[in-house]
Formats: C-alpha cells, sequence, structure tokens
C-alpha cells in the first residue's frame, strides 16, 4: 500500500477559522468538493450554535478548574522552565548538555586506570624476542660496569605505583563528582516541578477565590434583596404615594407569577431606596472575557437567574425584569422557557407538524411540571442555570 | 433494475448496525427494484454459528438466500491475530488470514454470487471488514457498490483494504468523516462516492406516555439505547451517570434500551429495560429529556438519527468524530471529551428546556432533510442512474502473488489509522481533538 502520510504527521480535515481557504474546502488527498459536501452547511439552527455553547461550556470549566494539565504535561513546563533557568548564556554552554549526559549514563565503576604496569629488575631487559632477550642478559654484567641501573629500576618503579595510586584517586573523584551532578540535577528537575505544580495551583486558587468572592458578592445582594422585600411587606407611610400603575407594568412578569415578586420591583424603584434595592442585571449574559473576574461572577449571576423557573414563585421578581438583557447568546425568552419546561413533547409536536410533517408525538396527559429542584453542578452553571441546592460535588479528579 | 445485496447477516430480528442498514435499504428500494439478499445462515456476529437453515427465504417480502459459514470463529485466534496486525509489521497473507479468522467464511455464498453477478444491475456489499463484502467486491468489481460503514478503528489500516476502495464501482458513504478517511486512506477520488448514511422507519405516531406507563419511568429521563458494551462507552457512562446524580435531589434517570454484554450496575437511578419493540423504543426516545451516545467508534449513529428525528436532542462522545460532526452540522446535540464536560452539558441541555427544544426542532429539521426515506432511496437511486450512464474507469487491483503475499511489508494498521487525519467535518471549521 502507498505510504500516504510519509511524515506520519496528524492531519486535519480543514483548516481553523484563520485560515485562507473557504469553510468547506478539504485538505489532504482526494480532497475534492462534492454536491452534498456543499449542501451540508449547517442546518436551520434557530440562534443556536452548538460550536459556541461547547466553547463557552469549556471556558468556564477551565475558569472554574483552572488549566488541567496532564503529569506529563506539567513535566514538559517544568523542563522549558529548567532551561530557562540553566540558560546557556549565562552559564558555561555545554553544562547543561554535561549534566544531561552524566544523568544519563551509567557510571563505569568497573573501568580501571591504564596506568597499572608494574616495574620490575628485569623489566628494562624485556623483549618480545627471546634472543634480544637473552644477549642483554648475557652483556648484562658489562652494562652494569657503566652504571648502576638499581636506583634506575626503582624509581620507575616508584612512578608506576605512584601513577597507579593517582588514576585510583581520579576515577573516584569523578565517579563522586557524577553522582553529585546527577543528584543536583534530579533535585533542580523536581524543584522546578514543583515550583511548576505550585503556580499551577496558586492560579487555580486564584479562579476559586475569585468564584467565592462573586458568590459573596452575589449572596449579599440576595440578602440585601430578602431584606428589602420583608421590609417592603410593612405597611409604610411611603407606600401612599404609589407609582403610577404604567411604571409597574414596565416590569415584565410571566402570567403565573406570584405577586409578591412584583409588588417590590414596583414600589421600590423610588428615589429613596435606590442605594438598597438595585435592580440585579442579568451579567451572566454578559459578553465573556472581559476580565475573568467578570466572566466568574456573571456565572454565578446568571445561575440565579434562571432560579425562577425552577424553584418557587416567590423569587421570581427577584430575577428577570426582562428589558436587562444585555445581549450575548439568548436562547428564546423566559415565556418561551417556560412553556418548554412544563411541556417539551408538546411543543416538538408543533414542530413536528411544521417541519417533517410525519411523526406525530401524542402529548402527555401530564406534561412534566417545571423542576423544583434542579441543581446542576456549580461547575458547569451555565448562565440561565440555576443555584445549586446541595453542597459541591466531590471532585472525581482530586482537585 | 435488478440488486443483489450482500451482507453478513440478515433478518427482522437482527438489529445490528450495518445488518439493520441493509434491510432498511433492501426494503425500500424494493419499490424502485428487484431487489435479492445474499447472506450467512449466522444469527450471532460472534461465532458466526449456523443458526439458519440454508436455503431461500423470504424476509419482510424480500428474497433472502442463506448460505452455510464453513467455520466458527475462534476467539483467541482471532484476537492474537488482531493484537499481532495491529502493533507489528506483517504481511497480506497474515491480513488474509485475519479476515478469514475474522470470518464469517462461505465459499458458497461468493459461488452464488459469481453466478449472479452477471444477472443484476448492481450489487450492494454491506460492510468491507466482513469476508463477503471484502470478496464480494473482487468477484463483482464491475458492479459493486460498496457502502463501507468503517470506523475509525485499527482494522481499517490493513493493507488489504484500500484497494477495494480504489477498486469497486461507486462507495455509499455514510457520513462526511468516514469518506474524508476512506479516501485518504486509499486516494480513491476517482471512484464515484456519494454521503448518503440511512433514515428510520420511525412510526407516524409516538406515545411518551406508553413508554412512560409500561415501563414505570415515573421520573424524567436520559436515555441509551443499543449495545451495552464498554466498547460503546457504556463503562463510562455509568461512572459519568452516577457522579453527576451523586448529590442530585432532582429525579432523574438513566434508562437502558439493549443487550447487556457489560454488567449493569446496581443503581437505583439506572433502569434497563432490555430488548423492546420498535414501538416502545420510539415511546421511550420521544420521552426522554435526550438521548446520550457515549460510543466512540460509530460510522453513523442511526439511534442518534432516530432521537433528532422523534425531536430530541442528543449528548455525544466528543470522542467519536462522526457524531461531533453531525452535531455540529444539524446544531441539535452537544458532546463530551470527558466527566466535567458531560456533566456541563447535560447540565445544559436539562437546566434549559428552550435549548433543548430548539436542539430537538434542529435535530428534526436535520433529519427531515438528510436522512428521510425519499432522500436516501434518491441517492441511491440517483447513483446507479449515474453508473449506468458512465462507462467504467478502473478495476480492481489483483491481490499480490504467492511470493510477494508473503513479504512483510505492512506496517503495524494501528500506525497507519493514527496517522489518518482526524476531526468532525464541519462547515466552518475542524472540531480537534484535545
Amino acid at each position: 500500500m502507498a505510504d500516504q502520510n510519509p511524515q506520519h504527521r496528524r492531519q486535519h480535515f480543514h483548516r481553523g477559522r484563520r485560515g485562507d481557504r473557504r469553510p468547506n474546502e478539504r485538505r489532504g488527498p482526494g480532497s475534492t468538493q462534492s454536491p452534498e459536501q456543499t449542501q451540508a452547511p449547517r442546518e436551520n439552527r434557530e440562534h443556536v450554535d452548538v460550536e459556541q455553547i461547547m466553547r463557552d461550556i469549556r471556558s468556564r470549566i477551565s475558569q472554574r478548574h483552572g488549566v488541567e494539565l496532564t503529569t506529563q504535561q506539567i513535566q514538559e513546563l517544568a523542563a522549558r522552565r529548567l532551561e530557562a533557568i540553566l540558560d546557556p548564556r549565562t552559564v558555561k554552554p555545554s553544562l547543561l548538555e554535561q549534566i544531561r549526559r552524566s544523568t544519563s549514563t551509567p557510571l563505569d565503576t568497573t573501568s580501571t586506570p591504564e596506568l597499572t604496569y608494574s616495574f620490575e629488575d628485569t623489566t628494562i631487559y624485556d623483549s618480545s624476542r627471546g634472543s634480544l632477550r637473552f644477549f642483554r642478559r648475557l652483556l648484562n654484567p658489562l652494562l652494569k660496569l657503566f652504571f648502576n641501573p638499581n636506583p634506575l629500576i626503582s624509581a620507575l618503579s616508584t612512578q608506576a605505583r605512584l601513577n597507579q595510586a593517582a588514576a585510583q584517586r581520579e576515577a573516584e573523584r569523578e565517579r563522586r563528582q557524577a553522582e553529585w551532578n546527577a543528584l543536583h540535577y534530579e533535585i533542580l528537575q523536581r524543584l522546578v516541578l514543583e515550583v511548576s505544580r505550585t503556580s499551577l495551583e496558586a492560579q487555580q486558587l486564584t479562579l476559586r477565590i475569585e468564584a467565592l468572592s462573586a458568590k459573596v458578592d452575589f449572596a449579599e445582594r440576595r440578602a440585601r434583596s430578602i431584606e428589602g422585600t420583608l421590609h417592603q411587606a410593612r405597611p409604610s407611610p411611603r407606600h401612599e404615594s404609589t407609582p403610577p400603575p404604567a411604571q409597574v407594568a414596565q416590569a415584565p412578569r410571566e402570567p403565573g407569577a406570584p405577586d409578591v415578586a412584583a409588588a417590590p420591583v414596583g414600589q421600590e424603584g423610588g428615589p429613596g431606596e435606590g442605594g438598597r434595592r438595585r435592580r440585579r442585571r442579568r451579567r451572566g449574559r454578559r459578553p465573556q472575557g472581559v476580565t475573568p473576574e467578570g466572566a466568574t461572577i456573571g456565572a454565578v449571576a446568571g445561575s440565579a437567574v434562571a432560579e425562577p423557573r425552577l424553584s418557587d414563585g416567590g423569587e421570581v421578581s427577584d430575577i428577570d425584569e426582562g428589558d436587562e438583557d444585555e445581549g450575548g447568546p439568548d436562547i428564546g425568552d423566559e415565556t418561551e422557557s417556560l412553556d418548554a419546561a412544563a411541556s417539551p413533547i408538546e411543543n416538538d409536536g408543533v414542530e413536528s407538524e411544521a417541519i417533517a410533517g410525519s411523526v406525530e408525538v401524542t402529548p402527555e396527559p401530564e406534561p412534566p411540571a417545571p423542576d423544583t429542584s434542579l441543581d446542576p453542578r456549580v461547575e458547569s452553571a451555565p448562565a440561565e442555570t440555576p443555584e445549586p441546592d446541595r453542597p459541591p460535588p466531590t471532585d472525581p479528579f482530586g482537585d | 433494475m435488478k440488486l443483489v445485496i450482500v451482507v453478513q447477516r440478515y433478518g427482522a430480528e437482527i438489529n445490528g448496525g450495518s445488518e439493520l442498514h441493509a434491510r432498511y435499504v433492501a426494503e425500500h428500494l424494493s419499490t424502485h427494484a428487484d431487489v435479492r439478499v445474499l447472506t450467512t445462515c449466522a444469527r450471532d456476529y460472534v461465532t458466526w454459528r449456523n443458526e439458519w437453515a440454508p436455503g431461500e427465504e423470504r424476509v419482510n417480502g424480500i428474497p433472502v438466500e442463506r448460505f452455510a459459514v464453513v467455520r466458527e470463529r475462534d476467539t483467541i485466534d482471532f484476537r492474537d491475530r488482531s493484537s499481532r496486525l495491529f502493533g507489528e509489521r506483517h504481511s497480506i497473507h497474515d491480513e488474509l488470514g485475519w479476515l478469514e479468522s475474522q470470518g464469517p467464511t462461505s465459499p458458497t455464498l461468493m459461488k452464488r454470487l459469481s453466478r449472479v453477478a452477471d444477472d443484476c444491475d448492481f450489487v450492494l456489499l454491506f460492510s468491507v471488514r466482513y469476508s463477503p463484502a471484502f470478496y464480494g467486491a473482487r468477484f463483482a468489481a464491475q458492479k459493486a457498490v460498496l457502502v463501507p460503514t468503517a470506523e475509525r478503528e485499527s482494522a481499517l489500516g490493513l493493507s488489504i483494504f484500500p484497494p477495494v476502495f480504489r477498486g469497486v464501482r461507486a462507495i455509499m458513504y455514510n457520513s462526511f468523516e468516514e469518506r474524508a478517511l476512506i479516501t485518504t486512506l486509499s486516494s480513491n477520488t476517482h471512484v464515484p462516492g456519494v454521503v448518503v448514511g440511512v433514515g428510520s422507519q420511525i412510526p407516524d405516531a409516538v406515545d411518551p406516555a406508553r413508554a412512560r406507563s409500561k415501563f414505570g419511568l415515573h421520573n424524567p429521563f436520559i436515555i441509551y439505547v443499543g449495545r451495552i458494551d464498554a466498547n460503546k462507552g457504556c463503562a463510562n457512562l455509568f461512572r459519568n451517570f452516577i457522579e453527576y446524580t451523586a448529590g442530585l435531589s432532582r429525579p432523574l434517570d438513566l434508562v437502558l434500551i439493549g443487550t447487556p454484554v457489560l454488567p449493569i450496575p446496581e443503581h437505583p437511578r439506572i433502569k434497563h429495560l432490555g430488548f423492546v419493540a420498535d414501538q416502545d423504543k420510539f415511546d421511550a426516545i420521544a420521552g426522554a429529556e435526550l438521548l446520550v451516545m457515549p460510543s466512540p467508534y460509530e460510522s453513523l449513529s442511526m439511534v442518534a438519527l432516530e432521537a433528532w428525528g422523534l425531536g430530541r436532542p442528543v449528548l455525544a462522545s466528543a470522542r467519536c468524530d462522526v457524531l461531533v460532526g453531525q452535531c455540529v452540522r444539524s446544531n441539535a446535540g452537544l458532546y463530551y471529551e470527558d466527566a466535567r464536560e458531560f456533566f456541563a452539558a447535560l447540565d445544559r441541555i436539562l437546566c434549559d428546556p428552550a435549548l433543548a427544544a430548539t436542539l430537538g426542532r434542529n435535530g428534526r429539521a436535520f433529519f427531515a432533510r438528510h436522512y428521510s426515506w425519499p432522500v436516501i432511496e434518491r441517492k441511491y437511486l440517483d447513483m446507479f442512474d449515474e453508473l449506468r450512464r458512465t462507462p467504467v474507469t478502473h478495476s480492481m487491483e489483483p491481490l499480490p502473488g504467492w511470493l510477494a503475499r508473503r513479504a512483510r511489508t505492512c506496517p503495524p494498521a494501528a500506525d497507519v489509522v493514527h496517522a489518518l487525519p482526524a476531526g468532525a467535518v464541519g462547515d466552518s471549521h475542524v472540531l480537534e481533538r484535545r
């Protein structure tokens, strides 16, 4: 079979958005454009972009938990930091490579010094040729007539012993140095790894603190709101100056929403309590990415926005004032949400006739009531997600 | 027009993906052509034991000829061969041995195919990884229209398959991702091909209340339909769902429909209905909050299409390019890579009924536009018309000779597949696998 990918590179079918190709153009061998490929573009999406939703979900997860790195990724990060620490421009250029080599190559403790020869009395007369050895031995007395070779032999013999001892000492010193190098490198590597891990944890903790402070902020505002509601329930002289009905009607409410919610909104719009009873803005719908804090707060605030749909009606007024929508991905309005919550099947049945016209879905006799105890996880709460009503779940990943 | 359909198993009660696909196509094309099915006597896709009698019978009005399988699968031998071929260099001879070990091998079926191929217009072959389709494509290459049902799995990297993709008359793909995979693998751009998929026989009326009362489904539930198997991602699904509902006060159940291969955890929120009738299945899907599809390997998820056809959103595994591509193109489902994304995506759909309804509507429109039977039938018929009009310009490469067949020149199949492009085919950009 012909090798279609000799470099064994992992290709991708399309360029990213920043690519210069048109969206439907395919890359790689056999990337022809067929009619159905051009028919494939996004279907009738009705204000929903799945990719955008997934991006939001992933960004929220990463905001909540920081960037999740595997051990290998942390090690790679630490290695890069170590490179920066052992910058060749500031340290001996070959040092890093030398240390690496010394840590990676095992120590050779079996090698012996080369200068291990012995120098005996007969060494100076030795030869590989037997006849030469014989004549040297024969003429040895004659040689001793000219000078005494014994001191020379003794000196050379001593030097050989000294050489051997020095070589052994040097080998031992190098071995110890190599061990120290390996130890130092290992310690350094572990230190950098720990520093990297600690900095990541610190980053995560910072994000968590931001999220918690946003929660505290939200809780305070909510407490003030409840306080105001209770205060408003008492008869007060100020209530005599009731605002005109038109002002009361400005706050859109669900038809079935309890009155206890709506009344304070209209009554508290007066300038006297403006400081305490601020209108809550739907910060969850604020475009993400302004600041991490803003995004986190938006998520938390957003979780309260959806609460009235799913919790008791007493808080409906505290939630959605309708005119506060600041844009962003908006999936239908509140009425649509409630209708869909009340009977999603019935809702789909209408669409069935409109689109397919083939499947008739029998409406259920008792459509599922809006859930009053829906408690999604905090970590994944979307902008329209209710506040959790349970303790935060334990993180399955040991976070 | 005469059509012959070759598939490894065939029967009204067989619900395997490609087998059901073949039956649906046979039954729908029978209104336009004279359709005949050639298959084996096997009912079980693991053992290939001959459980039906050889001979001809009619299944839902379609004439079906069954042929005996010569040898049941030796699972240990097949496992060993698979691990060797997927992980080591090997020869074509090894691969052919693997194909035979996988089964179902039926020489009489091939003889019959070589006889009837002359009399028919086209031969539709399902699932290239099985012996009937592989050898069928070689016996009747000039008339072979292949429905590969190929998934991104190691077997696709075997060297015996690219010549088949290059040599058949045409290919009916299940998805854009499958086509991209096969085209890249085999450089078969000269072979006519179209992304068709398969429709589903969704009943005219579904009644969620009926399923609720019949199976005692009083709580809101999400549903999984299919073989309950670790290979289908069910183990992960159980783990994620149990973790998700650990502190959840709101009632939410996981309903499972299908045959269990994996032990199902004893959990008050997990309800296994077993194998149910089609009407019950559709009723249950229609009553579910969403359909969850955790499988990382799907060439086309029929049950996901059925959920969309019923207007229900889908939560799919992001590890399956095909499902992610369909979610993105339809805007009718979310996907998850890990547990956190599973929780978040599930929350997103469950907590926002408006979003769920919109996803469902998009899914229904997507299904109606691409996977309704008139659309599917039209694509098949158009392809047949085109093939009749255009002359054959290519032929099937023969298998190597005795010596070349034994040369260990084939790379490990897993490496081949790993080097292939990954990611869903979207209309704007690739969703890279993280």
